[in-house]
């Protein structure tokens, strides 16, 4: 009897390349947004990360918006404002 | 219409016999803990014709993962979950739900929240199939139902890598995670079925997924009235899930109780409406039991908060065995705009 032969049932996952944008090298009068995921405190810990970067990095002001919910990425309103009016994004999983 | 591709792309595996193949499939991390029955190409192809469907067609794509879902590999994953062929058409559908951008994959299938998907099939298919829809619903004993939310499962897996401890997440998870299928008992309902409720004429068959939690039933052996058993079934069900709003709810109301509801003259309609209103939580109880932040008002004591955006947002399904006064409620997963019940056309094979 020849050997049995099975198939696969994984697959990879599609590979695609990320482009990472070059890091400012001082924070020193830049636009901070704060991407918030909507979980409990998020906000809060966003905003005291804010004010740290404001207070001992030098930036000039901060700006946050709310995702629809955690388990989304941020949707396209947050991406084209933030593309216009902020230099730097922070975003994070509050949980 | 161009010639449909037929190579199967997999990678293939050359093993002894059928119990190295079983041990293979533990070894390489593809099974949900329990024997698969092995993918030999024979089996692929048949999943694969019985619903007309070329290896090669994309049955959703997971934007999250980047992950392409083929037929090829919902078929290899259907028959390593024990489907017949026919089912094919049913997994198909409960795939291309779960990929459907309402159902929002990534939270639901990843979430510390542990959600299983649980699938309600309707029409025909149902009964032609054997989806049980009666006594022990939840439970064993059906191939279909237990099959098909297996191969689901798998598909997950396998395919889009929700892993357990990985890409999902669930701190408790739940039962329901190997397989979670139920039908409606569309013979013995009074009321208008799921499917045709959310568009669908009722002699088309339907497949419908949502993230849940597991099945809470509830008991009511002592009401002769439609308000009467509700009233159970909202007393339990407003302290459950997340009581801060929900996406969804299923009510399925089983045998006894459709009964004593139907002979009162409630339609599901009435059922939704009785619920909404009648499973809302004070502001002032959701802070004093540690589901809301903030110290207690006295308009708090007042201030009600419905579990659900709208009556609407309740499933009630007709199921579950004849004897015994049970029905039971199923919280949706998470909160409001996170992911929600989507309702798919099974496309069977033309005659």
């Amino acid at each position: 009897m020849p050997p049995l032969e099975i198939l696969d049932p994984t697959v990879e996952a599609r590979k695609q390349p990320l482009t990472f944008v070059a890091r400012p090298d001082s924070l020193k009068g830049k636009r901070i947004g704060l991407v918030e995921n909507t979980k409990y405190n998020s906000d809060r810990l966003l905003l005291k990360i804010g004010d740290i970067l404001k207070q001992e990095y030098g930036a000039a002001e901060t700006r946050m918006w709310r995702k629809h919910n955690a388990g989304v990425p941020a949707h396209a309103e947050i991406l084209e404002e933030a593309k216009r009016g902020v230099d730097v994004v922070v975003a994070g999983i509050g949980d | 219409m161009p010639p449909m591709t037929t190579e199967l792309v997999s990678s293939r595996y050359a093993v002894d016999d059928l119990a190295a193949a079983i041990d293979l499939c533990f070894e390489k991390g593809w099974t949900d803990g329990l024997p698969v029955v092995p993918p030999t190409e024979a089996r692929v192809r048949a999943m694969l014709d019985a619903a007309e469907l070329a290896p090669d067609k994309e049955i959703g794509f997971i934007t999250n993962r980047q992950v392409a879902v083929t037929a090829e590999k919902v078929a290899i994953n259907a028959v390593m979950a024990g489907c017949k062929p026919e089912y094919m058409p049913v997994v198909v559908a409960a795939v291309e739900g779960v990929a459907d951008p309402r159902w929002s994959y990534h939270g639901p299938a990843t979430s510390t929240g542990g959600a299983g998907v649980l699938m309600i099939v309707n029409g025909p298919i149902a009964r032609r199939l054997d989806f049980n829809s009666g006594d022990n619903l939840f439970g064993p004993g059906w191939r279909a139902n237990a099959t098909v939310g297996r191969a689901l499962r798998l598909v997950m897996r396998n395919v889009i890598g929700t892993l357990p401890g990985r890409l999902d997440r669930g701190t408790l998870g739940h039962p329901g995670k190997y397989t979670y299928t139920i039908a409606e008992n569309e013979v013995d309902s009074p009321w208008p079925a799921l499917h045709v409720e959310r568009g669908f004429r009722a002699d088309q068959s339907t497949v419908t997924v949502m993230a849940a939690e597991s099945p809470h039933q509830f008991y009511n052996q002592l009401s002769s009235t439609a308000a009467g058993i509700l009233t159970t079934l909202c007393d339990d069900m407003r302290i459950s899930g997340n009581v801060m709003g929900q996406p969804n709810y299923v009510v399925v109301i089983a045998g006894e109780h459709m009964r004593t509801i139907a002979a009162d003259g409630w339609s599901k309609a009435d059922i939704r409406k009785h619920v909404f209103e009648h499973t809302q939580n004070s502001l002032a109880h959701l802070k004093r039991t540690g589901r809301l932040a903030g110290a207690v008002t006295a308009a708090d004591e007042t201030t009600l908060r419905p579990m659900l955006a709208s009556p609407e947002d309740i499933l009630v399904v007709a199921a579950g065995g004849r004897a015994g006064s049970f029905s039971a409620y199923i919280p949706g997963w998470a909160s409001r705009r996170t992911s929600e019940a989507v309702t798919k056309l099974i496309k069977e094979r033309s005659a």
